[in-house]
């Protein structure tokens, strides 16, 4: 080797090779993505001439009101009505159309573009009439016998009518077309007895008729039946609901109704697979543990397997809430002290705190304590984290709590609570 | 002043009631017969008797009085109730039944029989634990002792935070509780705390 070639490699460039760029992280510490070296903002800024362009395109997309669209408009509506209209696009800024407003493309949407020359019985409000939209004089009395009969007859003549509106059949009558018409008259009778204006008489005609007339009811019509595919499908009969035979029966055995069960929260916490060797092979089956609560001082814990995997769960659920039992409340958010319970190799420890300090424990003991009721509470579980273990365990602490009153009583000293005695007996 | 001793019977007193025995001994000692007194005194015990190697005759077996005095008694006591606390010299009830427990004159054969309580099928007594150690002890002064009793820790002793814990403290006026002594203002050494 020369002595010269490492001069020349030391004083030669090498324009090929690229520099490395000098990285400010060459190495990451963590998981989490670098933050960018610039950061951006949240929107993006707005320039003058961006706006300018803005400007145009609202202009363009929502136009102004030419004069010949004017005149159209003229046309259809009253003066009073274009200045509503007027003043209604002038309160909305194009550029905030264009920029912020969106079109619901929802089955429910409602249909804006209208030109509002109907009555829609969804979104406008019934058509109404006053008193004073009644011509003539107002007086009216109870009708008498005749004045009703009168009525009635002539009331179920229009009801025909309607029934019949090529006239009612006449000469010989086959024995259906006859049974039909005289269920007819028989409905148009009954509805005319039922009608109010058999009931008053009044010498002006327009009174009694606006007896008949719905736009002077003070009952709302009802709403029209929205028939589309979404709302068919959606639509839900009650034969339809299928009756769970073991609902059925938890439900005999608390003695609640449907709705009682539906108030009850359940959760389930754990699910996983067991197997059963047998000589014939291995059986799968899944394992379900639930919990229920009533989130007012009741809590269960149940559990159930099958092969099938809905079967166990609903297994378990019915099992939570026959399994629910009471839990002692202080002040109806914590616990009557600290508590220990052992399950197995699982050691739970509960803590009662004070108002405002919330749930601080593991997500299986805060699932439990949000279902039964307690809104402050701490928790340890120092050995075994078994979930199973631990669910068991804070189950059977917080049933069986022991309450002060049967501490006092069971060392014989007399208790009394203070708490009804403090600021005016206010607190709690 | 044998903590060891102590805590031999916190234990003793703990697996006694896990065993739901009605009557059990522990050895003689004046720190004993304290703590004991302030035990019965909070209704963690029935009776606290100084007896021999055999168990004190319980009250059933002891000698009662005649049916007719009793109901003699139950009539004085209808009209007069004061009675039931007599003056000195004076009992209108009657001379009352006395019973005199056998003691061995060598100590070293006397025990301490405790009565043990229950309740609903569960013993009144289920912890008991010393807080002061053999090789470590605890002294503290009332403002301690009033955090302690108010649930929060103070002095490296936890809070009473169970329901219906009590702590003892051997103070210069005796054995106390701890919420008579933060009363009194006095403090002491902690002994050990049950619930």
């Amino acid at each position: 080797m020369s002595v010269c070639r490492p001069a020349r490699c030391l004083f030669s460039k090498t324009p090929s090779l690229p520099k490395p760029t000098p990285l400010h992280h060459p190495r990451s510490f963590h998981t989490t993505l670098p933050r960018p070296a610039r950061r951006r903002p949240h929107y993006p800024n707005i320039k003058a001439s961006d706006l300018a362009l803005l400007n145009a395109a609202a202009e363009e997309s929502y136009p102004k009101y030419s004069t010949s669209e004017t005149d159209l408009l003229r046309k259809k509506y009253t003066p009073s009505q274009i200045a509503a209209i007027k003043a209604a696009e002038s309160a909305i800024d194009p550029r905030d159309l264009l920029t912020q407003g969106q079109r619901r493309t929802d089955p429910w949407q409602l249909s804006y573009e209208d030109d509002l020359a109907e009555v829609d019985p969804v979104t406008d409000h019934a058509p109404k009439l006053k008193p004073s939209d009644i011509k003539g004089p107002k007086d009216f009395r109870e009708a008498n016998m005749v004045e009703r009969d009168e009525a009635i007859a002539q009331i179920a003549n229009e009801n025909l009518a309607k029934m019949y509106p090529n006239g009612v059949p006449e000469g010989q009558l086959s024995p259906e077309e006859h049974r039909k018409l005289e269920e007819a008259i028989e409905v148009a009778m009954a509805q005319a007895a039922m009608d109010p204006r058999t009931v008053y008489y009044s010498s002006n005609p327009k009174a009694v008729e606006s007896l008949a007339d719905p736009r002077h009811s003070v009952v709302l019509p009802d709403l029209p039946r929205i028939e589309n595919r979404v709302a068919r499908q959606t639509r839900r009969l009650s034969t339809e609901e299928e009756e769970d035979p073991r609902q059925k029966q938890l439900l005999k055995y608390l003695g609640w109704d449907k709705e009682k069960l539906r108030s009850i929260r359940v959760k389930t916490l754990i699910v996983h697979g067991v197997t059963n060797q047998t000589r014939m092979g291995k059986i799968r089956s899944l394992y379900y543990l639930t919990i229920a609560g009533n989130q007012d001082g009741l809590l269960g814990v149940g559990e159930g397997k099958s092969v099938e995997p809905e079967e166990g769960r609903k297994q378990s659920v019915m099992a939570a809430i026959r399994n629910m039992r009471p839990v002692p409340r202080y002040e109806n958010r914590t616990i009557y002290g600290d508590l220990e319970k052992k399950v197995g190799a699982t050691k739970v420890l509960l803590c009662s705190r004070p108002p405002g300090f919330g749930l601080r424990t593991q997500h299986l003991i805060f699932e439990m304590a949000r279902a039964a009721g307690l809104q402050d509470l701490a928790a340890r579980v120092p050995r075994s984290r078994n979930k199973m273990n631990v669910i068991k365990a804070t189950w059977e602490a917080l049933t069986s709590q022991k309450l002060p009153d049967e501490i006092a009583r069971a060392r014989g000293k007399k208790l009394v609570d203070v708490r009804k005695v403090y600021y005016g007996g206010s607190v709690y | 002043m044998s903590l060891v001793n102590l805590a031999h019977v916190c234990s003793h007193l703990q697996n006694a009631s896990k065993a739901r025995l009605g009557v059990t001994s522990i050895p003689v000692s004046k720190l004993h017969v304290r703590l004991m007194l302030g035990l019965q005194k909070e209704g963690f015990l029935s009776s606290v008797t100084l007896g021999g190697t055999t168990p004190p005759k319980p009250f059933i077996l002891q000698k009662q009085p005649h049916p007719e005095e009793l109901e003699k008694m139950a009539d004085t006591l209808k009209e007069e109730p004061w009675n039931a606390y007599p003056v000195e010299r004076q009992n209108p009830l009657g001379k009352e039944k006395v019973h005199v427990e056998h003691v061995p004159s060598n100590p070293a054969r006397r025990r301490l029989w405790l009565g043990l309580k229950y309740w609903n099928n569960e013993p009144v007594l289920r912890n008991m634990k010393l807080i002061s150690k053999p090789t470590r002890r605890i002294w503290l002064n009332s403002e301690d002792l009033g955090k302690i009793t108010r649930s929060r820790e103070a002095g490296f002793v936890k809070g009473l935070t169970h329901p219906g814990e009590c702590m003892f403290v051997t103070t210069d006026r005796g054995i106390l509780e701890a919420r008579e002594c933060v009363e009194r203002r006095i403090g002491g050494m902690v002994l050990c705390r049950v619930w």
